[in-house]
């Protein structure tokens, strides 16, 4: 459970890295695993096309990114919020160690 | 002149080559031209802040255009080898690439906003700067900052040689067409046997030797060896060699303009003329991309078509996995634990990439970050799949391409389409010149990183903390300048296995950085012991698997993958990553677990929100 003072945009953060590392994982699991099985090893008289690809490419590819441009459209103009990055450290200010010019 | 029609037949040939003539030096020198002028650009825009802020971080200037199509674009390694990938394997090198459809949303949706904010908090303008202030141990951010120069000198080197190559091979009637590793072969060619003037037994004996390309000098020499009597071979080794090596005084020709043209312009703009002209180059790649995949899909009647052709020419391994094995020797392209491997390594290379890892932190705010994920979906989704069409088509229009010669595929397509275009000639020279373009922006990229790991991090770190903006400029000239004559010096015998350097260099970086970074962004419990250990275990085991691969050839060829010598221990036939990232999880989390809290203070400046004053 996250300390409940957490900055807010460590918190928008860490919600919006679980939901892209799903949509990868999602991405992955789905697309390897249909290619592999429906795009592997198979007699050339098997071929059908769709839309001018193979049809493993089609179902296994084409549609899969197009899905996810869509929801990284839908990610960046909507899911993933606007925040206030700060003030940055002014230069040679040097407190508890940290950078500065 | 040469005629339109002579030119198809010669782009179609396998064996003749075609020549733009001037075109591709002009837009070589258009090229060139407009990086010197972005550069002066750049140098005006970054006047306003610090040197330091200016020079390596474009005063957290970037719009969303810019960083979209720079931060995470592999520009130099994509568009050189994948062409030849996709005409040589057909349609499996489609699932090889796919990973590219979630690293738009990768690339900036985990780390973006947090990397963001933590530079500003610590006020770092570099990786190893925010390693350092984010734990306040100057031994992390030296570690960080060697190991970003370790990565990136091997990129670096290769790279030059790339530059050298694409300057060598634009000079009309070169005989070659497209940047290739090929292209450092040696190689005697057929009209050059006349000119060296031996009798008719040995040239007769020499006939076997010519246009076959040898990985090396050694290789080279010992056809030689059994082809020749001891005496000839005594007498006439080092005519042959020099007529068959692939570095002449064009190479060295080349390897100069590149680096005054590449080492000049970063001069002039730091890291904006870097982030510019990569910018400049990616619209310039989409331009040509979309093009010529109208083109090459109307002049192979259709995808369809394109492809029943394709397989006709080769077998079901074209359009089926594993991918076509061309010289029918079992190798299988893309099994499956490789299928999946390069989900990851699209994906965690542009992560964990440092250069990219800059480019975000100099994005102007969140609003940024959030475009950049729109802009560079869209902008892979018309460069990926259509580069994989056109070579579909391309290896139904021009079957034949013998192995050495498969990385030609987009000039000669180039060619072939555009011949009856007004300004053909110049079109196809612009799309054989985009290479030079993507590597220019790759090693300017990387000098600015480079120079910033030395100026900033070790110099002003730990020489000389109080030094003055004057001198520290005078000193980042200078260490472009020592790394533009290292990469020379280093390329006097340019190194082999160009591509799988690249790749090493990318993998290995994202192994060494890619958990580090995220535990340094979300985990309030990692310290800086933990940090070491998660960057040291995994480049240590990226080095340790090239090792037994490349070197005690430990499992032999597997019959995976592409065909190199350079190449890793594939344990369990994945890439070796994947072993890299869990080792550096395991132990970033144990040592971290194991040592003591980071000093709480530190963390809550860093983690917590602000309090708000009272009024």
């Amino acid at each position: 459970m996250p300390p409940a003072n957490d900055d807010p945009v460590l918190r928008s953060a860490r919600r919006e890295a679980v939901v892209v590392f799903l949509i990868w994982l999602a991405a992955m699991v789905y697309t390897v695993t249909y290619c592999y099985l429906n795009g592997y090893n198979r007699p050339v008289e098997s071929l059908k096309f769709v839309l001018g690809f193979p049809d493993w490419v089609f179902w296994g590819i084409f549609v899969p990114w197009t899905v996810c441009v869509v929801v990284s459209f839908y990610f960046g103009a909507t899911f993933m919020c606007d925040e206030d990055l700060g003030e940055e450290l002014p230069e040679q200010e040097d407190e508890l160690g940290l950078g500065g010019g | 002149m040469v005629p339109a029609g002579s030119l198809l037949l010669l782009a179609a040939s396998p064996t003749g080559t075609p020549s733009v003539g001037y075109g591709t030096l002009a837009a070589l020198v258009v090229f060139i031209v407009a990086s010197m002028w972005i550069g002066m650009l750049a140098n005006k825009a970054m006047q306003s802040g610090t040197f330091m802020k200016g020079f390596f971080l474009g005063n957290r200037g970037l719009g969303a255009w810019a960083l979209a199509l720079t931060a995470t674009v592999q520009s130099g390694g994509t568009f050189m080898g994948f062409p030849s990938l996709v005409y040589t394997h057909g349609w499996s090198v489609a699932l090889w690439i796919c990973g590219y459809m979630v690293v738009p949303i990768t690339g900036f949706g985990v780390l973006g906003k947090r990397m963001a904010q933590l530079s500003r908090k610590t006020g770092a303008l570099t990786v190893p700067d925010l390693f350092r202030a984010r734990f306040n141990s100057p031994a992390l951010g030296l570690t960080a900052s060697l190991l970003i120069m370790f990565y990136m000198s091997f990129m670096m080197v290769a790279q030059f040689k790339s530059g050298a190559l694409v300057m060598k091979i634009a000079w009309p009637n070169s005989g070659t067409l497209a940047l290739s590793e090929d292209a450092a072969y040696f190689r005697l060619p057929s009209q050059k046997l006349p000119e060296l003037g031996f009798n008719p037994d040995v040239q007769s004996k020499l006939s076997k030797l010519v246009d076959r390309d040898f990985e090396n000098e050694t290789a080279f020499t010992d056809e030689l060896k059994t082809e020749l009597a001891a005496d000839e071979f005594d007498k006439l080794k080092s005519k042959l060699v020099a007529a068959a090596s692939p570095i002449d005084w064009l190479f060295y020709v080349g390897l100069g303009i590149f680096t005054v043209t590449v080492v000049g312009y970063t001069m002039l703009g730091g890291f904006l003329a870097a982030v510019w002209t990569d910018l400049f180059q990616s619209v310039m790649m989409l331009i040509g991309v979309v093009l010529l995949a109208i083109l090459a899909v109307s002049a192979a009647g259709g995808m369809e078509a394109a492809t029943l052709t394709a397989v006709g020419k080769t077998d079901a391994g074209f359009v089926f996995g594993p991918g076509y094995d061309p010289k029918h020797e079992g190798r299988e392209y893309l099994p499956l634990g490789l299928a999946f491997s390069f989900f990851w390594v699209w994906v965690y290379s542009g992560v964990g990439s440092p250069a990219g890892m800059v480019r975000i932190m100099a994005g102007k705010s969140t609003e940024v970050i959030r475009k950049s994920i729109f802009l560079l979906s869209g902008y892979n989704y018309l460069i990926y799949l259509p580069l994989v069409v056109i070579c579909i088509c391309g290896r139904a229009l021009v079957p034949d391409l013998p192995p050495g010669k498969t990385d030609e595929i987009i000039p000669r397509l180039a060619l072939l389409t555009t011949a009856k275009l007004p300004v053909g000639s110049f079109i196809a020279g612009l799309i054989l010149a985009a290479p030079f373009g993507a590597v220019m922006a790759t090693v300017s990229s990387y000098l600015v990183v480079i120079a910033s790991g030395l100026v900033r991090d070790v110099y002003q770190r730990f020489v000389n903390p109080q030094a003055g903006s004057h001198e520290l400029r005078r000193l980042s000239y200078l260490a472009m300048i020592g790394v533009g004559a290292i990469a020379v010096l280093a390329n006097i015998k340019p190194v082999a296995y160009l591509q799988a350097i690249v790749v090493f260099s990318g993998t290995g970086a994202a192994a060494t950085f890619c958990v580090a970074a995220l535990m340094l962004a979300f985990w309030r419990r990692t310290t800086a012991a933990g940090m070491l250990a998660a960057m040291l275990g995994g480049a240590g085991t990226m080095v340790t698997l090239y090792v037994l691969g490349g070197i005690f050839n430990l499992g032999g060829d597997r019959k995976i993958g592409p065909v190199t010598s350079f190449r890793p221990y594939y344990l369990f036939d994945l890439d070796p990553l994947l072993w890299g990232l869990g080792v550096s999880l395991a132990a970033g989390i144990v040592v971290s677990l194991c040592t003591t809290p980071p000093d709480s203070a530190l963390v809550s400046r860093l983690f917590d929100a602000e309090e708000k004053p009272v009024s």
